[in-house]
């Protein structure tokens, strides 16, 4: 403890001289070499690869951060700016429809892949059960679209009708080697199914233990919410509490207190290794 | 980072790195934004990258069950806890113990209330608050490992409530002796059945409740136990609380918190930091 004494005896002397140097921060830039593969951090300069085709190169991780809501295999999807998966107030495409209703990311990928801003996609194969942490996914796209780089992810929370977690056109533009973003979703309903909270309307595990679920409670084509629209997502109401006097839960619900969940539902972190 | 980078770099020039354990304070200020749920003493961290107090999908260690489920953060708040708790975990408070450096602040918060106080950082990197809801089983709120900004200015950050996922949302009044753990030990605290601080409710909590994630009188696969008895289990790794389902009544139903008080939606807290030029 006697050497903190010291430091701050020093503090002045040290304050001078880090402005000092900072009149120079370029040169300490490049003298602090902390990432092997800097020199490809620079936007349109050559290096050993030449200028044309090389590739910065993301990891995503998602986090499932609910109780109970298994999220289905979700599209993470790389643009510039202009696209969206779906805007709130909107109606939901037929991509994000299936998505939200039957945990099929398919159609979502091709609606971007037909946009002029798609750079690149991918999909998590499986699930991310509750209370856990994906595998690590990783995207590559030409290196000078980093100037203007939007990341979206979506994904169903699948023990409901029509609920999602998404990122939505999230700006990661300039992200320097190395460095993470990490950002956490809220949910939306899609505005697409009635939120019955029925077993042959939900394709999870919940209206599977109750005789239902699975293919044919997933997508249904009719739109029968109360508006079309995106819009947030109040929560599941559930059967708990059903049977009280209070009358608080759904007693046609198949879901309990445990398929319950706060926001935000996931977390995704975004690092940029190239 | 251009600014700490000079500096490791002066250090090393000295041929000392505890030059870089300079004494740098900033003001928190925390606001606990829920509707009837104290929180209890908060715990500061100021740590570096090595240190991760809670992780979302990762287990609980068992300093955080200590004050998920009791609020307890060192030997001094409950001797029980010792060498298991955060004391445990990080070392002596107010003191540079390499990678981190913490401090407890004071009593209940109660809702809608703010407590302002000044830590010193010792010049580590990350920051992290938790503090467990009470009455809750296992909820706390928590800043989960920011960048400490080192320009001058004041910022703010909102904090969710997270489930320390080691102990079951049984909701139930651990004032009750009409019920007890499985094997007999009375409801409440740290390793027991029962949310923790029940006398501190701004309103009082329900007896008769049958439980919410567990039912009196039966295990978690559902066979029967004692009638009285309230069988103890997880429901890990943490994770965003589902929030209180409470109910209505006081006298029965299934949970002794009630719906329309104990509940709340994130964020629950907001912490404000100033920094200060040096």
């Amino acid at each position: 403890m006697k050497m903190k004494k010291i430091s701050l005896a020093l503090l002045p002397f040290i304050t001078v001289l880090v402005m000092g140097c900072g009149s120079d921060g370029d040169d300490d830039a490049t003298t602090s070499v902390t990432e092997v593969d800097e020199a490809d951090d620079t936007i349109g300069t050559s290096d050993t690869d030449g200028e044309n085709g090389n590739l910065a190169i993301f990891t995503v991780q998602l986090t499932n951060l609910t109780f109970g809501q298994p999220l289905s295999p979700a599209a993470i999807i790389l643009h510039e700016s202009g696209f969206n998966t779906f805007i709130d107030g909107e109606s939901a495409s037929l991509g994000l429809e299936q998505l939200a209703e039957a945990g099929d990311p398919a159609e979502l990928i091709f609606e971007a892949l037909a946009a002029v801003e798609y750079l690149g996609s991918v999909t998590i194969e499986a699930a991310t059960p509750p209370k856990s942490v994906s595998d690590i996914s990783t995207l590559s796209i030409p290196l000078l679209d980093v100037e203007d780089l939007r990341i979206s992810f979506t994904t169903m929370l699948v023990d409901t009708n029509d609920a999602f977690t998404a990122l939505n056109a999230a700006n990661i533009s300039n992200m320097t080697v190395g460095q993470s973003m990490t950002f956490t979703t809220p949910t939306w309903d899609a505005g697409t199914e009635a939120n019955t909270e029925t077993a042959n309307t939900m394709p999870g595990p919940a209206a599977s233990a109750a005789g239902g679920g699975g293919e044919n409670a997933g997508f249904d084509a009719a739109r029968d919410d109360l508006f079309d629209l995106v819009h947030f997502h109040t929560g599941v109401v559930t059967n708990a509490n059903a049977s009280d006097g209070g009358k608080e839960g759904l007693n046609t619900s198949v879901l309990t207190e445990a398929d319950r969940w706060d926001n935000p539902t996931a977390q995704l972190i975004v690092t940029r290794t190239k | 980072m251009k600014l700490l980078k000079t500096v490791s770099v002066i250090a090393l020039a000295f041929s000392s790195s505890t030059l870089m354990a300079q004494i740098h304070i900033i003001d928190i200020q925390i606001t606990n934004l829920t509707h009837a749920q104290h929180f209890t003493p908060r715990l500061v961290i100021a740590h570096d990258e090595s240190f991760d107090a809670f992780e979302p999908g990762v287990e609980a260690t068992s300093a955080l069950a200590w004050l998920g489920e009791a609020g307890v953060i060192d030997d001094a708040q409950n001797p029980a806890s010792s060498g298991e708790n955060f004391e445990a975990l990080l070392g002596p408070t107010v003191t540079d113990n390499g990678s981190n450096t913490w401090q407890r602040f004071g009593g209940l918060s109660a809702p809608s209330t703010s407590e302002n106080v000044s830590f010193n950082t010792m010049d580590k990197t990350h920051l992290s608050i938790l503090t467990m809801l009470i009455p809750t089983n296992d909820a706390f709120a928590g800043l989960d490992s920011i960048k400490i900004p080192t320009d001058p200015g004041t910022y703010t950050y909102m904090l969710n409530a997270y489930d320390g996922g080691t102990e079951l949302n049984d909701e139930l009044n651990s004032m009750r002796t009409d019920i007890v753990e499985q094997g007999g030990t009375p409801l409440g605290g740290y390793g027991a059945p029962g949310v923790a601080g029940a006398g501190a409710s701004p309103i009082p909590l329900g007896t008769g409740g049958t439980g919410v994630a567990i039912k009196v009188g039966f295990a978690e696969d559902g066979s029967t136990i004692g009638f009285n008895e309230v069988a103890d289990g997880t429901d890990g790794p943490v994770h965003i609380h589902r929030n209180i389902l409470g109910d209505t009544s006081l006298t029965d139903g299934s949970s002794d918190l009630q719906s329309t008080e104990h509940r709340w939606l994130n964020p629950v807290a907001r912490v404000t930091i100033t920094i200060t030029a040096i």
